[in-house]
């Protein structure tokens, strides 16, 4: 699965955003506060419903804006499309759409892609608690295999039920009549999360080794399973809950079983969590994602949509190189950055740049987006139409196509002109119809743009027509 | 916005389950336009069921008077009983006409979140029927969720001590019949896999 455009409105700082991803690596660049992380936010939510960012999901409307719309048009193995849309009006549930038909959530939705996510405040994952590892663990165990989900929830609500028990049993409220009862069912649900931790666990460690020896992160690393009991089956199990009854009674809460499991990552046999350094612990969380995104595509058949935010500002060039080497592989991987030198290769015919400055999105020009553009010859009456455009006077039009390559940058310029200019309102001329559409959803950030190289408030909109309309002539429209 | 007699009506009608507000305002539009009988037959029904309809003393089934149909039934096997959280799970039960033994209706499952105890839902009274009665089989039919398993394993923990002899089953959980292999659920599918037999 494939994610090609993404469009969004009222996303964070974007009013509109409409851009083409490419089918391998597709570098964000621009500077500080631009926009770049908001993009990826909108991928993620596009894929899955929820922000990677906050738990808030107020937030991601824009300021001042009533609700927000991410729209994902994705193209399977087969080349089949698939459409997802998110739509969320904060206080209201979120309309939540695959292939146009509505779904109450998007993880069971067979057409999503599977993403991974690193953002610089995920470093948490590594040098954090290991509830944080246990559910991130848990989460890439549904992903590639869904049908386990239901383990960690029917565990979640069995230990709260036997929480909830003791609590009361403490305070005199209960007998202990029913908690073997919940022991039991504690256990068997506990048994087969273990069992689906140790195996999932057992599918990334060779990866994760092998990634982390790839990013250059020296010595051994390696990812093991720490599970709380090896109890063989439910009924071992329920006895250990059992022996520790008096224990779990003076606290008043379960003190046993795979909720107090660990995942631990080493290098040389020293926990990363507690003697990395910062950078190991970055390399660490990145290659633990590179193994997930093996891990899964073993399992499930497909790689998932790689998501790194500002991951090589703070690599040695070696180490962004050998990052790079492993994101030029097949699957999708999504990269931002301010500073393209930071991405080597990222020059390369095959990858897809996104340049985002002030709250708007362009695709570059020779990328290998799902919209591969290329200068094609001018035929000669519109060249020469340009021309006296530009030698005549400086008119409104005049004044606006002098502009307009510089405010819109090369890749529109290569694809849409404008031709004419009445009252404030600028005719622009596109290639094809679908340029017309991509012009008039950037509109008002080129009328910023434009307005903001004339000098003057002149522009008020854009009228977009494709292919060969004549100046002024509104039957295209 | 209403008059109070019909603000009172709508009131009272939305809190019945699964209605609405909006529900509720056309229901109580559509007895305001019904004939004086139709509205008086709705409110006597009402009245006669709360007045005639209690629980049955020995299964706690619903019953009009002191025993249910089926504890009055002569031909239903007293030898076994199959326990149910509520007494709406009777019906999908009786539809089957595979079962014919007696019910006991726990009136909940346990769960400590929700302050349900053993002490709380009918379980001495199942006991006091079990070691009394010349019961051979309990099959326990509550919920496939994690409080009705839960409920399951009690029972059957008791029912080891306080009756050895008699069997305890659990239904079994698994495909629904004349379903396509392609809908079922993961979970379902999970534990009709794991239930599997031998052909």
């Amino acid at each position: 699965m494939r994610v090609r455009r993404l469009r969004a409105r009222e996303f964070r700082t974007y009013a509109r955003l409409d851009v083409a991803l490419g089918t391998g690596l597709t570098v964000v660049h621009g500077r500080n506060g631009a926009g770049k992380t908001n993009l990826l936010e909108a991928l993620y939510f596009g894929c899955t419903g929820r922000s990677c960012r906050t738990s808030n999901e107020r937030e991601v409307v824009r300021f001042g804006a009533q609700a927000t719309h991410v729209d994902l048009d994705l193209c399977d193995a087969d080349g089949v499309e698939h459409t997802l849309s998110v739509g969320f009006e904060p206080g209201e549930p979120k309309r939540l759409k695959a292939d146009g038909a509505e779904v109450e959530r998007l993880l069971d939705v067979p057409a999503r892609p599977l993403v991974s996510v690193f953002l610089p405040d995920r470093l948490e994952l590594v040098k954090g608690p290991p509830s944080l590892r246990r559910a991130h663990l848990d989460q890439v165990i549904a992903a590639a295999w869904p049908a386990r989900a239901q383990t960690r929830r029917a565990y979640g609500q069995a230990v709260a039920q036997r929480n909830a028990l003791l609590a009361r049993i403490r305070t005199g409220r209960a007998s202990r009549a029913s908690l073997p009862a919940w022991d039991a069912e504690v256990a068997r649900h506990g048994v087969s999360l273990r069992d689906h931790r140790a195996e999932a666990c057992a599918l990334l460690a060779d990866p994760y080794a092998q990634a982390a020896e790839d990013l250059g992160l020296s010595g051994t690393s390696v990812l093991r399973y720490r599970p709380r009991t090896d109890a063989p089956d439910a009924a071992a199990l329920a006895a250990e809950l059992a022996e520790r009854v008096d224990g779990d009674l003076d606290r008043g809460f379960t003190g046993h079983g795979p909720h107090r499991d660990e995942i631990v990552l080493q290098r040389d046999g020293r926990e990363l969590r507690a003697y990395g350094s910062q950078g190991e612990q970055r390399m660490g969380l990145l290659a633990l994602l590179l193994a997930e995104r093996e891990a899964l595509a073993e399992a499930r058949g497909a790689l998932p949509l790689l998501l790194l935010d500002d991951v090589m500002s703070e690599l040695d060039p070696v180490r962004r190189a050998k990052l790079a080497l492993r994101l030029d592989g097949p699957g999708q991987s999504v990269i931002t950055t301010t500073d393209l030198a930071h991405v080597p290769g990222a020059d390369a015919g095959s990858v897809c740049r996104i340049a985002v400055r002030d709250g708007a999105a362009l695709v570059e020009p020779g990328g290998g987006g799902g919209m591969r553009f290329r200068r094609v010859p001018r035929p000669l009456g519109t060249a020469v139409e340009a021309l006296t455009a530009e030698l005549a006077p400086l008119t409104g039009l005049a004044s606006v196509q002098r502009a307009w390559p510089d405010a819109v940058g090369p890749a529109i310029a290569a694809q849409a002109e404008p031709v004419a200019e009445q009252g404030g309102e600028v005719t622009v001329r596109c290639r094809s119809a679908v340029w017309a559409q991509e012009v008039e959803l950037m509109g008002p950030a080129l009328v910023a743009a434009l307005n903001a190289s004339i000098g003057t408030e002149r522009v008020r909109s854009l009228r977009c027509t494709a292919g060969a309309g004549r100046p002024g002539d509104r039957r295209n429209r | 916005m209403y008059a109070p007699p019909i603000q009172r009506l709508i009131a009272e009608l939305s809190r019945l389950p699964g209605i609405g507000q909006r529900t509720a305002q056309r229901l109580a539009f559509h007895i305001l336009r019904e004939s004086d009988e139709d509205a008086t037959a709705l409110a006597a029904a009402i009245r006669e069921v709360k007045e005639k309809i209690g629980t049955c003393e020995i299964c706690f089934n619903l019953a009009e008077g002191p025993r249910c149909r089926i504890c009055l039934d002569d031909r239903r096997d007293p030898k076994v009983i199959c326990v149910v959280e509520e007494f709406g799970d009777i019906i999908p039960m009786e539809r089957t006409h595979e079962f014919h033994g007696r019910y006991h209706v726990l009136g909940g499952a346990l769960s400590p979140i929700d302050g349900v105890d053993p002490e709380d839902i009918r379980l001495a009274e199942l006991y006091r029927r079990v070691t009394g009665d010349e019961v051979t089989e309990v099959v326990i039919a509550t919920n496939p969720t994690t409080t009705g398993e839960a409920t399951a394993l009690h029972i059957a923990d008791e029912l080891h001590h306080v009756a050895p002899d008699v069997t305890v089953t659990r239904l079994a959980s698994g495909l629904p019949v004349g379903g396509d292999l392609e809908y079922a659920d993961e979970v379902t599918l999970g534990r009709a896999f794991a239930g599997r037999r031998r052909l």
